[in-house]
């Protein structure tokens, strides 16, 4: 038996040299599925039994804790020092590889991370989380008390509102996951706030609400009561499991559709008041520059947002030849609500058609689109634009520009652009007067 | 007693708001569940969906009341006292103690020069602080912010405290909780006054009308008397008791306020448009430094060397690496050899003294006060190890 696999795997082997130099895989899977199956090599992978097919596979019990298969391990978040104080990983944000995702959830190990003094690792047997200021009885929790209450669990994105902050003056990354790789969505469970509000009696005084970090930049943030009323969740799970370090373990604000950067990490106190606080990061960073030479500040939801991730310049459409009928895919969200249309434009923004909505459509959260091409070889200006509930219509990058400028850094929605060439490749590339 | 008040004035609210929900586009209900209720058109400009028939959108969701349910305790005096300390633009919270502009370049020489650079003038790639021109036009804007970089080679808006920062207070909250970077809470309430009145001297802040010298002195009062040039730079007005209605209106004419497009589907027209095409910007110079380098390979991973981390490493990495993992910082970067066969031309002995006493730009143990002269010293031989020149 063992001999038998022995000489059929240097078989194998010896085709495979074969193969390389007359067929090349991509070209097997390239040639048009009509002709006739005399002109095919056949595929060794079909016609001998495979080294996993003839072997014990691993012990179950290798990883308590599992991981993904090891082909895949380029499927990770990616940072580059350009987006960091001076390469320091403590104050810089890795992206997620949504060019690798599917569907509207992201695994948590390729959520993507933004902190400001590193990733603060939290005894949860030392966690506690006060609630106080103009409540008629302040309160102070264990984790353990903390998820006494009440849950629920939603699916809701969360962006960094620098999400393509770089892109204001023009395209620089010939990337997906650089262009709008700050951001993730999940499944989040936690407790209402305002389950725990009804209890403690919010005065009527309160108009604002901080939320403090127990990190070492201890980032603060004013939120308006009336958000937090609404939809605010304290959360400590993420798709499943524990929130991760990363994303603020073991606890953290979760404001539906509202700046990441708002739902604040490793939350440690929420105060009341009838006066917002001016606190670093929403002054000095997180507000937005125009043109006036004046600033938007509490610059809250994310605007009705999309983008094609497949094709893009990872997933390219290299491998095909021509006359394809093949999917355009992509994500948009709203944090202003629920995503009801997403339409797409094959020549730069001048004519558009409707794209089809799939999977589950909910507010706040990632929504799948598709739209069924069929690739000639005839070079693509890519384009999506999103609206939502709230009649919000995606702009184009002229659109936002005339009202934001150049320098607001911060909360940048306007229509992506993919150049797609007669080869396939795909480019990022802006719509644009100078 | 004040829940019957809350809930009269959220009856008036409610009648006051219905008139202009047609605005916001809103949801045709109000009825959220429990005492509190949210006012319609959310204060974002978006939807506030209702928790109604126990669905909420289209999640199904717990209709039992939860009433009752009653977790944790009532925090002591002291503990709301450790954690209350925030710090808010009319003073509440601005910690007693003073220091003065003197004091001040002495401690940012030490504590924050090496990531801020001189004078707060930035350069090391982090924030820079101070500097910028905040000479102001006619209608009472600083001139610097209105640069708009729409060409290569334009000049940039300088954000810096004295053109940006609307507030004083925020300084001394964000150096009290976020400073210095690697060991943040370890300055005295004096300390931050002293740093704060250097910066803001540097940007020639005035208090109460009056020119900064390196004799003057901050605190409290004198923080209070303080006007931030760009204090009114910002909108929409979130002050006084007509903030959050502000933000409601400024966010209800988004087409205006933050740019929105228009579902045009057939010969649409873009501003770019020359004749029939549009004009398309391509990428100038690609940015190509990620880590890792992209790949969509499905093969099998490198092999790793199985090395495990050193104590002396782990702490290097923890502590050190900020300044000696890259040359913005002055010091000398580990692994450049000719930096270190220069260093240790002192001998072994000199370079651990003057790590553990500091030397040039370093404070004494590169401010971790809480290693030990021998962990010093393991680092030292870790830093020279990887410094020396590879065969």
């Amino acid at each position: 038996m063992d001999k038998t696999f022995k000489t059929e795997e240097l078989n194998s082997l010896s085709r495979r040299e074969f193969f390389k130099k007359t067929a090349s895989v991509s070209a097997v899977a390239a040639a048009a599925i009509m002709s006739p199956s005399s002109l095919f090599a056949d595929d060794e992978n079909i016609i001998h039994h495979t080294q996993w097919g003839t072997t014990l596979g691993n012990e179950l019990n290798e990883h308590p804790y599992g991981l993904p298969s090891k082909y895949e391990h380029n499927v990770v978040r990616r940072t580059s020092s350009l987006m960091s104080s001076a390469g320091d990983m403590h104050a810089a944000v890795s992206m997620t590889p949504l060019h690798e995702l599917k569907g509207i959830i992201t695994p948590n190990g390729l959520h993507f991370t933004r902190t400001h003094n590193g990733i603060a690792q939290i005894d949860p047997n030392k966690y506690r989380l006060m609630i106080h200021g103009l409540v008629d009885k302040p309160i102070v929790l264990t984790l353990e008390q903390l998820k006494r209450y009440p849950s629920e669990s939603r699916i809701h994105f969360l962006e960094c509102p620098s999400n393509g902050a770089g892109e204001w003056k023009g395209p620089q990354f010939n990337s997906l996951q650089f262009l709008k790789g700050m951001m993730s969505a999940s499944e989040w469970t936690g407790v209402r706030l305002k389950t725990i509000l009804d209890e403690l009696g919010l005065k009527p005084t309160a108009k604002w609400m901080l939320a403090e970090g127990s990190d070492g930049s201890e980032m603060g943030r004013s939120v308006p009561v009336e958000k937090v009323l609404d939809d605010a969740m304290i959360v400590w799970g993420q798709n499943g499991e524990a929130l991760r370090p990363e994303q603020g373990y073991p606890v953290r604000l979760m404001l539906p559709g509202w700046e990441a950067n708002l739902c604040v990490k490793w939350l440690k106190r929420l105060e009341f008041s009838d006066k917002p606080w001016y606190a670093k990061e929403e002054t000095s960073k997180y507000t937005a520059l125009t043109a006036s030479g004046r600033a938007i500040q509490h610059f809250y939801a994310l605007e009705v947002n999309s983008i094609i991730t497949s094709p893009c310049p990872e997933r390219p459409w290299t491998d095909l030849t021509g006359g394809e009928l093949v999917e355009i895919e992509g994500l948009a969200w709203s944090g202003h609500g629920t995503i009801t249309n997403v339409d797409i434009s094959l020549d730069g923004g001048k004519n558009w058609v409707e794209a089809n909505l799939k999977g589950l459509v909910l507010p706040k959260s990632w929504t799948r689109f598709s739209y069924m091409h069929k690739f000639t070889g005839k070079p693509l200006l890519l384009q999506s634009r999103a609206v939502d509930d709230s009649k919000n219509v995606q702009p184009t990058v002229n659109q936002e520009k005339e009202v934001m400028g150049v320098e607001g850094v911060y909360h940048r929605n306007s229509i992506c652009t993919w150049e797609v060439t007669k080869k396939g490749e795909v480019n990022n590339v802006q719509v644009r007067s100078i | 007693m004040f829940k019957l008040d809350l809930f009269k004035l959220i009856t008036t609210s409610v009648a006051l708001v219905l008139s202009s929900t047609l605005l916001y586009g809103g949801s045709d209900t109000n009825a959220l569940p429990g005492k509190y209720i949210s006012k319609m058109g959310a204060v974002d400009g978006g939807v506030i969906y209702p928790r109604k028939d126990g669905t909420y959108t289209a999640y199904r969701y717990n209709e039992q009341s939860t009433k009752g349910v009653n977790f944790g305790r009532v925090p002591t005096a002291n503990e709301l006292k450790a954690w209350d300390v925030d710090i808010m633009p009319d003073g509440t919270g601005l910690p007693d103690g003073e220091g003065s502009v003197s004091e001040g370049d002495e401690l940012y020489e030490k504590q924050c020069s090496s990531c801020h650079g001189e004078f707060g003038a930035g350069g090391k790639g982090y924030p820079t602080l101070t500097g910028g021109n905040q000479e102001k036009l006619p209608n009472g804007v600083i001139k610097t912010l209105t640069n708009q970089r729409i060409e290569p080679g334009m000049e940039a808006p300088k954000r810096t405290i004295g053109t940006y920062w609307p507030k004083a207070t925020t300084l001394i909250w964000y150096i009290r909780d976020a400073m210095p970077y690697a060991h943040p809470k370890s300055l005295t309430n004096n300390d931050i006054y002293a740093i704060t009145a250097y910066l803001l001297k540097q940007d020639n802040i005035l208090i109460d009308g009056q020119e900064m010298d390196d004799d003057s002195v901050l605190n409290r009062e004198k923080l209070m008397k303080i006007k931030m040039p760009n204090e009114n730079g910002f909108y929409p007005n979130i002050d006084g008791p007509n903030g959050v209605e502000n933000v409601r209106k400024f966010f209800s004419d988004r087409a205006k306020n933050i740019g929105a497009g228009t579902r045009c589907m057939k010969d649409c027209k873009d501003l770019s448009s020359k004749g029939n095409e549009p004009t398309v910007m391509k990428i100038d110079n690609e940015i190509t430094d990620v880590v890792p380098p992209y790949s969509m390979a499905r093969d099998l991973p490198p092999e790793v060397e199985n090395k495990l981390e050193s104590k002396a490493e782990k702490m290097y990495n923890d502590s050190c690496k900020l300044c000696h993992g890259s040359d913005k910082m002055g010091a000398p970067v580990v692994g450049d050899v000719e930096a270190w066969n220069k260093v240790t031309q002192k001998g072994f002995d000199n370079v651990v003294h003057n790590a553990i006493d500091g030397v040039g730009g370093m404070p004494p143990k590169g401010g971790y006060e809480n290693f030990t002269n021998s962990e010093v010293q393991m680092i030292v031989e870790f830093m020279i190890d990887s410094s020396k020149k590879k065969h």
